[in-house]
């Protein structure tokens, strides 16, 4: 029986009554959580860092130079890089090279254990390092190649003997490659799950892990610099969509962010901290010097001074960073400041070359790259203007790794080096034979001779520099690649989070602290 | 038995009555304008839409720039008139892939056996579990990425609902009475198809064409905002949509362009196909298979054709 009017009139007030309170309840969670994610969303000193996942937590397996931030969270290396770049005591306190450099004895501080409480000594370092050196699918293998034996003398030291001199030891232990990991768990079929779950001696412990969401960790009391750490926990979340960061800060969800350069102004306007930290990264353009039409030494000269660095900059970073002609920034060891000035923007010469090459009428390239928007198209059209015709190709940027570092089949591909922790291993990576961002793979021998008389002076010797720069400087010249310009780590942080160190080679946490609400 | 089959007044029927309604008049409207700008937008364009100007970039609306510029100082109103052409072929050409390919295997697979009728519908059946842009992206992965790569690829996820509607009509039409005369009067198979079979097909597929053009383009500006297809600096309205989002922070508006663009034209397409199917609705020529065709559907057509 249909009911009647007044029925249906209290039966509809009835419904959008609930339907209201249903829908004012919602809106004040809503609110509550709103009001809360502004207020930072953070529980008692937890600081959440928008930045991105490494790809794996195994130090020895890692793909991306950029996981080195990441994994230092969990990890302690044997050295560490100061804010000026010098090497100082990690898990190490101390070292000392032999007279003939060919071995170096570290003393590791006293009571140190990893997270799983297992003692950290020199037996754990030793397998460490010969794991990085044998292990199978390790990617670290090639930096200690050099490496013939570890030996250890009581619980605290150990011998890192070498095949030849080589005073960059302690600098490489600085990064993944001196990060030491609890051998019971790399242990048989506990290697597999490494990759998931770290046990470190770091400044914190894994407590948490949503690949490709975020990674919450907690303070670890037993850390040997714990005292410098004022966070009672961590998470790491991956940025998905970068236009949103100041968004992302403002409403809780991030405390500390990495900023792309174009939100710097918005930011400040939002009332966030910004902090431009020096860093290691410059980026570079791949030049395969055995593809045609790089294969002459002409057009790849020409193509250094078809690039106009200044203009690149102001662009795709907003002008943040310098313009740098050398792997190296500004301040670092290895920079040569008479490389300041050697390809200034000339694309009148860069015709000429062309010309002189036998392409009076300019020249095709192709430009692969992941990213295509921003920097290509206005390197294409730059380019032009010299006399090169380019084309873009977008790839997927998953696919840069295969296509130019490992099958060299790309002559010409933007790109960024993060630099390394020892110089010499970054040079290896730009210049050297088996360098990843060296595709045509064809050291001079003068660079060559100039690795060996690096890798045989003492970092504090004054020939030491002047050798590092020579180096470069034939790298830069002789070498297809073209520099650009270096580029800062950018974070935007919440009014509630202290200074961020300022360390190049890596992002560390230590003495910053987070005001509660 | 089938029903008797309505005079073929049918298309130009269905459109006179289509006509009469406003959203048609709109969606022609907009669609003139669309298909003016993709013949002509290079030349309507105030500027040049690949010229930089590092000056310039990422200025608000103004005179001299109507639309702003974008985050290399190129104007972006040129790049939206530019990028209509090459939006609305992608979209065109990824519609005749899909056309070909499903309404060639259609019309086979109700005169070419029940082989071949068995595989048509297997494949299909798989295509149509395929998700447009992943299975573009995983193409594109293999083969090459380029623009034509990646509309060839969405063409075929296309021929599907062109195969269906195909197939569908045509055997409606493949019983009727007046195919049968056709037949024991002696015309070929040829003839039938070309006389008596396909300009009856025509109409539905057009209206199909119509709906699949809107979800053509709207699945090449998904494949171009993520880079896919038509490599920068050309403009698209998806490519131009992707870049504008990086630039919120000092452009908040300027993905509305793109987006309008996107978004009226799919709703036009989408519209106009509506009103002609609703316009065929009740004069639908397609005679429905008797319950006798449907339990034999296969035991007569194919080897009289």
């Amino acid at each position: 029986m249909p009911a009647s009017p007044p029925h249906r009139i209290r039966t509809t007030f009835t419904v959008l009554a609930t339907v209201a309170a249903a829908v004012i309840a919602l809106g004040a969670c809503g609110a509550s959580g709103k009001t809360t994610g502004s207020a930072g969303g953070s529980g008692g000193s937890t600081l959440k860092w928008g930045w991105t996942l490494p790809t794996t937590w195994d130090p020895v397996t890692s793909r991306a130079g950029n996981d080195v931030n990441v994994l230092s969270l969990v990890y302690s290396a044997i050295t560490r890089l100061d804010e000026q770049g010098n090497v100082v005591p990690g898990l190490a306190r101390s070292w000392t090279y032999a007279e003939d450099g060919k071995s170096v004895t570290f003393t590791l501080r006293p009571g140190l254990t990893f997270t799983d409480g297992t003692k950290l000594d020199a037996q754990a370092v030793r397998a460490n390092i010969l794991r990085g050196r044998d292990q199978r699918d390790s990617l670290i293998a090639s930096q200690l190649h050099n490496v013939k034996d570890v030996t250890t003398e009581g619980p605290l030291k150990f011998t890192v003997v070498l095949k030849d001199a080589d005073y960059q030891v302690p600098a490489l232990f600085a990064g993944k490659t001196g990060m030491i990991v609890s051998p019971k768990a790399f242990g048989g079929d506990a290697g597999k799950r490494l990759d998931t779950r770290p046990v470190g001696a770091g400044p914190f412990v894994l407590t948490r892990l949503v690949p490709g969401s975020y990674a919450s960790l907690r303070r670890n009391p037993s850390y040997y610099d714990a005292a410098q750490i004022h966070l009672d926990g961590f998470e790491v979340k991956e940025i998905t969509e970068p236009a949103t960061v100041v968004a992302g800060l403002q409403s809780g969800q991030y405390d500390v962010a990495t900023l792309p350069p174009n939100q710097v102004d918005a930011a400040k306007a939002a009332g966030l901290k910004v902090d431009v930290i020096p860093s290691l990264t410059v980026r570079v353009l791949d030049v395969n010097n055995t593809i045609p039409p790089f294969d002459d030494p002409r057009v790849t000269e020409a193509l250094k001074y078809a690039v106009d660095r200044k203009a690149l900059l102001e662009t795709s970073n907003f002008g943040i960073g310098e313009v740098d002609l050398q792997p190296f920034p500004k301040g670092h060891p290895g920079y040569d400041p008479a490389l300041e000035n050697l390809y200034t923007y000339d694309p009148q010469k860069a015709r000429r070359l062309l010309a002189e090459a036998g392409h009076p009428d300019g020249v095709n390239v192709v430009i692969t790259t992941g990213t295509p928007e921003g920097l290509p198209e206005q390197l294409q059209a730059q380019l032009k203007t010299a006399g090169f015709t380019a084309t873009i190709k977008p790839i997927a940027p998953a696919q840069h790794t295969q296509l130019v570092y490992v099958q060299h089949n790309v002559a010409l591909a933007p790109d960024s080096f993060v630099g390394r922790e020892s110089p010499l291993q970054a040079l290896g990576v730009v210049f050297g034979p088996e360098g990843l961002m060296n595709p045509g793979r064809n050291t001079p021998k003068a660079l060559l001779k100039k690795f060996d008389e690096i890798r045989t002076t003492p970092l504090d010797d004054p020939k030491y520099v002047k050798r590092l720069r020579e180096a470069v400087a034939i790298g830069v010249k002789e070498l297809p690649n073209v520099w650009l310009f270096s580029t800062p780590r950018i974070f935007a942080r919440s009014p509630r989070v202290s200074e961020l160190p300022r360390v190049a080679a890596v992002q560390r946490f230590d003495g910053v602290r987070i005001d509660a609400r | 038995m089938t029903a008797p089959l309505p005079a073929a007044a049918g298309f130009a029927g269905t459109v006179r009555r289509a006509w009469r309604l406003p959203s048609v008049k709109l969606s022609i409207a907009v669609l003139a304008v669309v298909a003016v700008v993709a013949v002509l937008g290079a030349h309507l364009a105030p500027y040049d839409p690949l010229a930089q100007d590092a000056a310039q970039r990422l200025r608000g609306p103004s005179g001299a720039h109507w639309l702003g510029t974008d985050y290399l100082g190129r104007d972006v109103l040129s790049r939206l008139l530019a990028g209509t052409g090459t939006s609305v072929l992608s979209a065109a050409e990824a519609v005749a892939v899909g056309l070909v390919l499903g309404v060639v295997p259609g019309l086979a697979s109700v005169f070419a056996g029940r082989a071949a009728e068995w595989a048509a519908m297997r494949v299909i059946d798989a295509l149509l579990t395929l998700p447009f842009i992943v299975f573009v992206i995983a193409v594109v992965g293999i083969v090459d990425n380029g623009p034509h790569q990646a509309m060839a690829a969405l063409g075929l996820l296309l021929a599907p609902v062109f195969f269906r509607v195909t197939r569908t009509t045509t055997l409606g039409y493949a019983r009727a009475q007046y195919v049968e005369a056709a037949e024991l009067a002696g015309a070929s198979g040829g003839r039938i198809l070309r006389v008596h079979i396909l300009p009856k097909v025509v109409p539905t597929v057009a209206v199909t064409a119509a709906g699949a053009a809107g979800t053509a383009l709207l699945a090449v500006s998904s494949l171009s905002f993520l880079g896919i297809g038509v490599a920068p600096p050309a403009p698209t309205w998806g490519g131009m949509l992707a870049a504008d989002l990086g630039y919120l922070a000092q452009r908040p508006l300027a993905p509305l362009a793109p987006a309008l663009a996107i978004t009226i034209t799919v709703g036009a397409l989408n519209a106009l196909a509506d009103a002609l199917r609703d316009s065929m609705g009740g004069h639908a020529a397609v005679p429905r298979p008797t319950r006798r065709d449907r339990r034999q559907p296969a035991e007569k057509e194919p080897s009289r054709v």
